[in-house]
């Protein structure tokens, strides 16, 4: 799989691109700010863009706002934005935009290869990721008495992970459950919540994220 | 008072000259027979002379238009029947029109234009010396066919063709500069603003009618070189003492006005007495000088700037259309009246406003340095507190680009050597894997430790997301209503200062937070299930900084601050 890494801090970027290509990816290109990275990806054209939300020229959310403008200009070319922040009003800006092909993982986790390559796969194939951080988090929160409160242990579990952007059968496989009875815990799920069932999965995990931040 | 009766001897002494010169010989007056047009040529001189001497001008206008007013007077004495003063008129019969040019240039301006200065030279020296004295030194009565014209004293050698010339040229120099004077005085009027116009219009454009007929009757003699009394004159004659008779009415106007300002500021006098309500002063002041733009500013004693009623910093203007007058008493200023021009036009009066006024002014103007002197403390609590959040943004920047980008760089590292690692290190391997770990935690806890000195998202995204961050790192704040739009920095610090800080010291049950926003305040409420401990000085603080106010019981804290729009 092609990348390439954007990140202002040259040594993590290097060992970055090392670990992914000990990890048998393809780095076609790094560079440290926001409008080198554009230029690259136009140039370059790699499956998966890996990008630092702080970046020059303002080092504020320059990487995100790029990775939604790479979203915006190519459609088969996936974003994984790394970040130091926990808030999920962050990734909940990247998903919006374009919910399929993009990810928001915790910066601390890169070192973790097994994660970051299990991140980059499902963004190169048209999944969407939030990092399980924010998702437990959020599915934590205390709550003027809702729906949420009705639902089981294990239904939790599976809709945290549907907020993590897991498909059906990678939750079956997570949770050593048959698609089958993921499928009925999903629409219990749905039903308890009040959600629409929608067949498109990256709407689903942006439903739930709105779902769990806004009650 | 003495200047005044000596005045009205003179001219009432030349008006009784002048109507026993036009009776002794009608034929030869400029009045004729008729007496209808002697009493109002001598009416137009008399009422000059009041307007001049009742004025409420500088003294300068005063005597010149007095002056003018017997000098018009004079201009029949020219005449067989004038007796001994036959020579005297012969030099100032034409002396009125720069007298009445001189004065109505001076009314309303302490001192002339260049181009006024040098109009009035030519005028003077034209009528007196050209019209007047040098023809007169030529002019033999008796040989150039008066014969009951009394002896001309001036004469020197009779010369009728120079009488002629010299009359012919000061008659063509007078209609010139009659026609510069009208173009002086409608320029001036042009250049006036508006309310200086309403002043000035009602003596100059009468000056400006009998200025140009004078001129008229300038060129209309000019043929002949000597002004007469044929029909036309007559009639040009007639028109001058009606527009004499106007601008004697448009001084008396002027007074009028100002006569009714001192009305008003009795009336005012009585107000203030009666009551005089915080803040109200200007707007009494406004409507008792009938100026509804009037502004009061009030003189600080420890800085050189002023301030409006509610204690902030203002100039004065700078403005054509605003005129300032300080306001003096017990030997300093205390505030300035900015108005409209022509309000205050004497000095005196701004003095008796300021004598009138006094104890409402001190009152008004200490409230207004105590505002003033709040706002300055607030500023400097704002300034504090925002010294403060760039010193902690600034710190959250340096642990973020600094130490957190190292630490997951280091943590690369320790990956990379582990997988150089060949597998015969188990021991290494796993202290390698815990160093790794422990390095996660490092960057988890730095997140925190930076999140917990300003969080990015509060000044990336706002006080929505940044409370709603909050919540996500402790379960048991529980989020209501948040306003979504941003509010300035300042606001929104002071409001997610008080909910962690709140969150902070609550007892371990839960913790509502909902804020709203509602005619321009942001409101914040927090209620705690558990209360909420320890002294609340700092939130007040940090809310009063902004301008807002924190109130808190046992169990709540609110908290409602300005926010702009």
């Amino acid at each position: 799989m092609r990348v390439v890494i954007a990140d202002d801090e040259a040594l993590l970027r290097d060992g970055l691109a090392r670990l992914l290509e000990d990890a048998g990816f393809e780095v076609v290109g790094r560079c440290g700010d926001a409008d080198a990275l554009l230029r690259m990806v136009d140039a370059r054209r790699p499956e998966v863009a890996v990008v630092d939300i702080r970046m020059p020229p303002n080092n504020t959310d320059d990487g995100l706002l790029a990775a939604q403008e790479i979203r915006r200009r190519h459609a088969q070319i996936g974003v994984l934005v790394l970040s130091h922040h926990l808030e999920a009003h962050y990734a909940m800006r990247l998903l919006e935009d374009v919910p399929e092909r993009a990810g928001y993982l915790l910066k601390e986790r890169v070192s973790d290869i097994a994660v970051l390559a299990d991140a980059l796969r499902r963004i190169g194939d048209g999944e969407c990721v939030v990092d399980p951080t924010i998702v437990s988090r959020l599915v934590a929160r205390k709550r003027a008495r809702g729906p949420l409160e009705e639902l089981t242990e294990r239904e939790r579990e599976v809709l945290a992970l549907i907020a993590e952007g897991l498909s059906n059968t990678a939750i079956g496989e997570r949770m050593y459950l048959s698609p089958k009875t993921i499928e009925a815990h999903i629409s219990q799920i749905f039903m308890k919540l009040d959600l629409r069932p929608g067949t498109d999965q990256h709407r689903r995990v942006l439903a739930v994220l709105a779902y769990l931040r806004a009650s | 008072m003495v200047y005044r009766v000596v005045a009205w001897t003179v001219a009432l002494a030349a008006a009784a000259v002048t109507v026993a010169v036009v009776r002794d010989e009608p034929a030869n007056s400029l009045a004729g027979d008729s007496l209808l047009a002697l009493t109002a040529e001598v009416a137009a001189g008399l009422l000059l002379v009041a307007a001049g001497l009742t004025a409420r001008s500088p003294s300068g206008f005063r005597a010149l238009l007095a002056a003018c007013g017997v000098a018009w007077l004079i201009g029949e004495w020219n005449s067989p029947g004038a007796g001994a003063a036959f020579s005297a008129a012969l030099v100032l019969y034409a002396a009125w029109p720069p007298l009445l040019a001189h004065a109505v240039l001076r009314h309303g301006e302490r001192s002339l234009s260049r181009p006024a200065i040098a109009l009035l030279a030519v005028a003077y020296a034209d009528s007196v010396l050209v019209l007047g004295a040098g023809s007169a030194i030529f002019y033999d009565p008796v040989a150039q066919g008066c014969l009951d014209c009394p002896t001309n004293r001036l004469l020197v050698t009779a010369h009728p063709q120079a009488v002629h010339d010299l009359g012919r040229a000061g008659l063509l120099v007078a209609a010139a500069w009659s026609a510069a004077f009208v173009a002086l005085v409608f320029a001036r009027l042009a250049r006036a603003t508006s309310a200086r116009r309403r002043v000035e219009l009602p003596v100059l454009l009468p000056a400006a009618a009998a200025i140009a007929l004078f001129g008229a009757r300038a060129l209309h003699g000019s043929e002949r070189g000597f002004v007469s009394n044929d029909p036309t004159d007559h009639a040009l004659l007639s028109a001058q003492v009606a527009a004499l008779v106007l601008v004697a009415a448009g001084v008396a106007w002027a007074r009028v006005r100002a006569r009714r300002m001192r009305g008003r500021l009795a009336r005012l006098v009585v107000d203030l007495g009666q009551s005089s309500p915080p803040g109200g002063l200007p707007d009494q002041l406004a409507s008792a000088f009938g100026d509804p733009s009037l502004e009061l500013l009030y003189a600080r004693d420890d800085d050189p700037r002023w301030v409006d009623g509610d204690g902030r910093p203002a100039g004065l203007p700078h403005d054509p259309d605003r005129q300032v007058t300080r306001l003096r008493a017990g030997g300093r200023e205390l505030a300035a009246v900015v108005h409209r021009p022509g309000l205050l036009e004497e000095p005196a009066m701004a003095a008796e406003l300021a004598d009138a006024a006094r104890l409402a002014l001190e009152h008004e103007r200490l409230g207004a340095i105590r505002r003033a002197q709040l706002e300055s403390l607030r500023a400097s609590r704002g300034r504090v507190v925002a010294t403060a959040d760039a010193e902690r943004r600034s710190l959250e920047r340096d642990l973020h680009d600094g130490a957190q980008q190292r630490l997951a760089t280091l943590a690369i590292a320790i990956r990379l050597a582990r997988r150089q690692l060949a597998s015969g290190y188990p021991r290494l391997d796993a202290e390698l894997g815990a160093a790794e770990e422990g390095l996660r935690d490092a960057l988890g806890e730095l997140r925190e430790l930076a999140h917990g000195l300003i969080p990015a998202v509060l000044a990336h995204e706002g006080l929505g997301p940044a409370v709603e961050a909050l919540a996500d790192r402790s379960p048991r704040l529980v989020v209501g209503e948040l306003p979504g739009e941003r509010f300035a920095a300042p606001v929104e610090s002071a409001a997610y200062f008080v909910v962690a800080e709140s969150l902070r010291r609550a007892g371990d049950g839960d913790v509502s937070v909902s804020a709203r926003h509602q005619d321009g305040r942001l409101l914040l409420a927090l209620a705690a299930a558990d209360g909420i401990g320890g002294p609340i000085t700092d939130l007040e603080d940090r809310v009063g900084a902004v301008g807002g106010t924190l109130t808190a019981s046992a169990h709540d804290v609110r908290a409602e601050m300005p926010c702009g729009s």
